[in-house]
């Protein structure tokens, strides 16, 4: 259905833009469609992010217009990937004007149940989140073996549906079921009030004492001595695809005393391609962690929590560079929209507002903030197990019945997916990219 | 769903608890351990894990000591000393014992005093303990557990490491009696869930089918025709459930039967009574009624028993062999596969260009007599009759023959099923194109030279840069593929210029190179259309060429960091080209250095 769709748009937009040579004001610029075109764009993007650091506006403009010609949000994979490349290029170069910027930002709106849909619809359509549900509930259901009251702090409740289930399975648990506590935090009530009314109707359902804290609050300010934990209660706490946002600091400072050197390297284009791979070391110059995560990771110490499963994007788009991050970004969210082209169930429309609000901003959150402002910070499983290590945690090897059913839920997605098990975690696979990470912490 | 049965239990399960409890606590004047274990158990049901049996007991004790008693003497214990196995220690010998009494008749031997504690007759002062958790629940003197074992065992158990590992479903245990018990059962019982996945533990089995039920809700709201894999599982299983356990590739075959015969369905194209003779007779017919997928929910819950081995069994089965042997269509499929990435494949996912590259490559082979259909035969006289004459009469004939036979047949959906089949990534996606894009760069920070492919591609001052080199073509191919670019050069007496033409299911082989070249930048476009394009047929046809210029230049975008130097000679050349050249001195030359030549072979036109 995806194929249909997809050779659907492209053979029609190869009949008005067949013939580049002709028509197009940049005859050199090769049909989009093809593997050549597509080339061309990935090559054109690298150029327009190296002059995005240099801030040389004449040039990114140009390359802008190019790279707009051939990119288009319904094309091919690396087109709509480009699109959202280009929107972040515009957006980090607009930041310089700051009044431009506000007055172009000025109405915009963002709909919370339209960001719930997007969500939702990544939920069902990829497998990512429902592996690392799948994952977690069984690691809680493990590790809460005997527990007679168990309270899961949920970072960032998406999906009703994983504590749904893990309701399901705790009622028929041997042991009877524990009396239950969430806790979800949330920026938007809604959200919460939404999760709060289904779960205790399952809970009623299935008559287990059960409660629901919520919290509205970013993880960025949230206070811990909120979050209600009393002694003796078994707690687990679950991070899917927000711990990365605790990274964020202020670098404008450093960032600064790097420009130069920065600089220097960009002036040859081909030794920044070089460079771009060895700056990680310069990102990895900081052994710790942001201070925020730190003090956030120490304090959830405190609580010795029996059971951490922390899900993280398996990639490095924090670097130091923005052409680092450029290029990684590519990568991951090149598989990304794979995954989704590959995807035959989500309609059309559906996969572009996936793409647009999810993706879209993440990837321009990626470029075209700094400092606090950029969140999706994502770090690899390597860095997350030092950090997690300095701050006194310790692995949680998953279960083989975990992984057994992680592999059959696999299945039903697509031959694309896999997944390994990397260091005691695992790590969900698109073809041969690394996109997701899913590992289990314990106290001590 | 079990779950909603099992509530009622549960809490009927508390109130037993309860009622325990209050038992006890009646009959605490008397707590010895004998009185404890004598008494009957309050609960008939079992509340730990199959194979862990000794919890059970344990688990008694502590509820009859779970209450508070003011006059019980609270022990709290370091980790140390309450994991130590042998906490007394004789001072002569350093001997640990696990017990008091053992220690005091060690000292006899030690002639030390001793004492053996004696038989009160006062009501013994009764002991609890503390778990040294601070954060454990039994941390509280309320709460504490009523004897040192209980407390020893929760304490590994709860905060103890996982020590003992069954082998065979690696659950770990941290007290060797919980493990042993384990090992005695493990495996004895099995949880099958419809999905065919084996549990050892209930609870895993409840925590997976949670999760299975969900998914095949989920995949049975999933239209028919959506994702191949699920179609292929349900295939997969249906027939299983037919009987034909294990008709390996017949199985396979008739998966990709059925996938090609759906999407033909889809496209209305298709005709499914040519594929009959593909499928294995009996298995044929018993199959094809599923096609329409009426009710695809039927088939999940009627197979999805089998649904995992199924699976495995299927992975082997989906192997390139089994297509080979039973697919004659399965050439076709390889030889396109195999081409290097820049083929026409890519390009429109439209099947009559794989056929025809298909068949030029089956032509270097002679493997023509494969080939099934009247339709795709056609490619190859054309093909031959270009190599020899190169007529433009034949490059018409062909084309048509393309555009009417070919796409009705059902041949191209074909060609788009298998690769859908396939579980190789497919050509065009952005991972595959990244991937390339990051080959190119490595080569050329090696070649060391100054400036990247983009700024050609960026600057539109440089054009010359942009040339079209075929002599990247060939350095292309020798790096993907080198032989069968090879072969493909050897089987065309009319070189470099039919290896387009055939590859790309065109044309006269002159007059493809002019309008390749016409394409290129530096020409104007009048000089485009009056070059060779304006000719040469109807704006389809064009249309092919464009997609042929553009594999060409993307060969050539490849080449073009070593060809800067050839700039000023290609600009002779295309001049040249324009107006209509002899190419078969280019040819010759082409056939015996293939990577070394610049397009046209520059000098070659002087």
């Amino acid at each position: 259905m995806a194929r249909t769709k997809q050779e659907g748009r492209s053979s029609l937009t190869s009949s008005h833009e067949s013939s580049p040579g002709l028509g197009s004001p940049y005859p050199w610029l090769r049909s989009p469609q093809s593997e050549e075109g597509g080339l061309q764009l990935i090559e054109l993007l690298g150029e327009c992010a190296s002059h995005v650091t240099a801030r040389c506006l004449h040039s990114v403009n140009t390359r802008l217009e190019h790279i707009s010609y051939l990119a288009s949000p319904k094309g091919t994979a690396i087109q709509r990937i480009a699109s959202y490349f280009i929107e972040a290029f515009a957006d980090r170069m607009l930041k310089g004007f700051t009044g431009l910027h506000k007055a172009l930002n000025s109405t915009k709106i963002s709909s919370v149940s339209e960001e719930i849909l997007v969500q939702k619809l990544f939920y069902e359509h990829c497998p990512f989140l429902k592996f690392a549900y799948l994952i977690t509930n069984q690691a809680i259901m493990e590790a809460m073996e005997g527990e007679k009251v168990v309270h899961i702090i949920d970072l960032y409740p998406v999906e009703p549906e994983q504590w749904i289930r893990l309701l399901q399975a705790l009622s028929v648990r041997q042991e009877g079921a524990p009396h239950l506590k969430i806790t979800g935090i949330h920026e938007q009530n809604e959200v919460l009030e939404k999760m709060d009314l289904q779960l205790k109707e399952e809970a009623d359902r299935l008559s287990i004492p059960f409660q629901f804290n919520p919290i509205v609050s970013t993880i960025e300010n949230l206070d811990i001595e909120s979050l209600g934990i009393k002694t003796g209660e078994a707690l687990a706490v679950i991070s899917v695809l927000q711990l990365h946002s605790l990274l964020a600091v202020d670098e404008e400072v450093v960032r600064r005393n790097q420009q130069s050197l920065q600089q220097f390297l960009e002036t040859d284009l081909n030794h920044l391609f070089i460079a771009s791979a060895s700056s990680s070391t310069t990102s990895e110059l900081s052994l710790s962690a942001s201070p925020k995560m730190e003090s956030f990771l120490s304090s959830l110490r405190r609580f010795s929590p029996k059971l951490m499963v922390i899900t993280e994007q398996e990639a490095n788009h924090n670097g130091f560079t923005l052409i680092e991050r450029v290029h990684n970004a590519m990568k991951f969210y090149a598989a990304l929209f794979d995954c989704l082209d590959s995807t035959k169930s989500i309609a059309p429309i559906e996969q572009q507002k996936v793409e647009k609000m999810l993706f879209g901003e993440e990837i321009k959150n990626i470029v075209a903030c700094d400092g606090a402002e950029r969140k999706e910070r994502h770090e690899k499983l390597e860095k997350w197990i030092l950090w997690l290590e300095l701050a006194g945690f310790s692995r949680v090897p998953f279960s083989y019945n975990g992984r057994v059913d992680a592999s059959t839920m696999l299945q039903y997605y697509s031959d694309g997916y896999s997944f390994t098990e990397e260091n005691g975690c695992l790590v969900i696979y698109w073809h041969e990219i690394p996109l997701f990470s899913v590992s289990a912490w314990s106290f001590r | 769903m079990a779950a909603s049965s099992s509530s009622v239990p549960f809490f009927a399960n508390i109130r037993e608890e309860d009622q325990s409890q209050m038992k006890q606590q009646h009959s605490s004047t008397a707590p010895t351990s004998s009185a404890v274990q004598a008494a009957p158990p309050p609960q008939k049901k079992k509340r730990n894990q199959p194979g862990t049996p000794s919890k059970i007991i344990l688990i008694i004790s502590c509820l009859a000591f779970f209450i508070t008693d003011p006059d019980a003497e609270v022990i709290a214990l370091s980790p140390k000393t309450l994991m130590a196995t042998n906490r007394f220690i004789c001072e002569v010998c350093n001997k640990g014992f696990q017990r008091e009494q053992n220690l005091q008749l060690h000292r006899r031997g030690h002639n030390l005093p001793w004492k053996l504690k004696q038989k009160t007759t006062k009501e013994p002062k009764r002991k609890v303990y503390l778990c040294p958790e601070p954060t454990c629940v039994h941390h509280d003197p309320s709460r504490a557990l009523g004897d040192l074992t209980g407390i020893k065992k929760h304490y590994s158990r709860k905060h103890g490491e996982k020590k003992w590992k069954c082998e065979k479903c690696s659950k770990r245990y941290a007290v060797q009696s919980d493990w042993k018990a384990h090992s005695k059962t493990c495996g004895t019982r099995e949880y099958r869930c419809d999905c065919g996945t084996l549990f050892s533990r209930r609870d895993s089995f409840i925590t997976h089918r949670a999760f299975c039920d969900a998914l095949a809700q989920e995949s049975a709201r999933q239209p028919p025709n959506m994702g191949s894999t699920i179609g292929s599982h349900l295939y997969g299983n249906s027939n299983m459930g037919l009987g034909l356990s294990q008709v390996g590739p017949q199985i396979s075959s008739m998966q990709d039967q059925n996938n090609q015969s759906n999407d033909m369905l889809r496209l209305g194209s298709g005709r499914p009574g040519q594929f009959d003779h593909l499928l294995p007779p009996g298995i044929g017919s018993s199959f094809r009624p599923p096609h329409p997928m009426p009710s695809s929910a039927m088939f999940m819950q009627d197979s999805s028993q089998n649904y995992h081995q199924e699976h495995q069994s299927q992975q082997g089965l989906m192997s390139e062999k089994s297509f080979h042997g039973l697919m004659p269509f399965s050439d076709l499929q390889n030889s396109t596969t195999s081409n290097p990435p820049p083929a026409g494949t890519n390009l429109f996912n439209l099947g009559f260009m794989s056929n025809t590259s298909s068949n030029s490559s089956g032509n270097a082979n002679n493997n023509n007599s494969s080939l099934p259909s009247s339709a795709m035969l056609m490619p190859n006289h054309f093909n031959n009759e270009n190599g020899s004459g190169g007529g433009s009469e034949g490059s018409n004939l062909f084309s048509n023959n393309m555009m009417a036979d070919q796409i009705t047949s059902g041949v191209p959906s074909l060609y788009t099923t298998s690769v859908q089949s396939n579980t190789a990534m497919p050509h065009m996606s952005a991972t595959a194109l990244l991937q390339k894009a990051a080959q190119m760069g490595s080569t050329s920070s090696n070649n060391n030279t100054s400036s990247s492919l983009l700024r050609s591609f960026g600057s539109s001052s440089s054009k010359s840069e942009r040339q079209v080199v075929p002599g990247g073509l060939s350095s292309m191919f020798g790096e993907n593929n080198e032989n069968h670019f090879q072969d493909l050069m050897n089987s065309f007496t009319s070189g470099n210029s039919s290896i387009f033409g055939s590859k790309f299911g065109t044309y006269d082989t002159n007059r493809t190179n002019l309008e390749l070249m016409d394409l290129e930048p530096n020409n104007k476009p009048n000089q485009n259309l009056s070059g060779g394009g304006g000719g040469s047929g109807s704006d389809r046809l064009t249309r092919d060429f464009l997609g042929v210029g553009q594999i060409v230049r993307s060969m050539s975008g490849v080449s073009q960091r070593d060809q800067q130097q050839h700039q000023q000679r290609q600009q002779q050349q295309q001049q040249q080209q324009q107006h209509g050249l002899d190419m078969s001195s280019l040819d010759s030359d082409r056939n015996t250095a293939p990577s070394s030549q610049s397009f046209g072979g520059g000098g070659n036109f002087q």
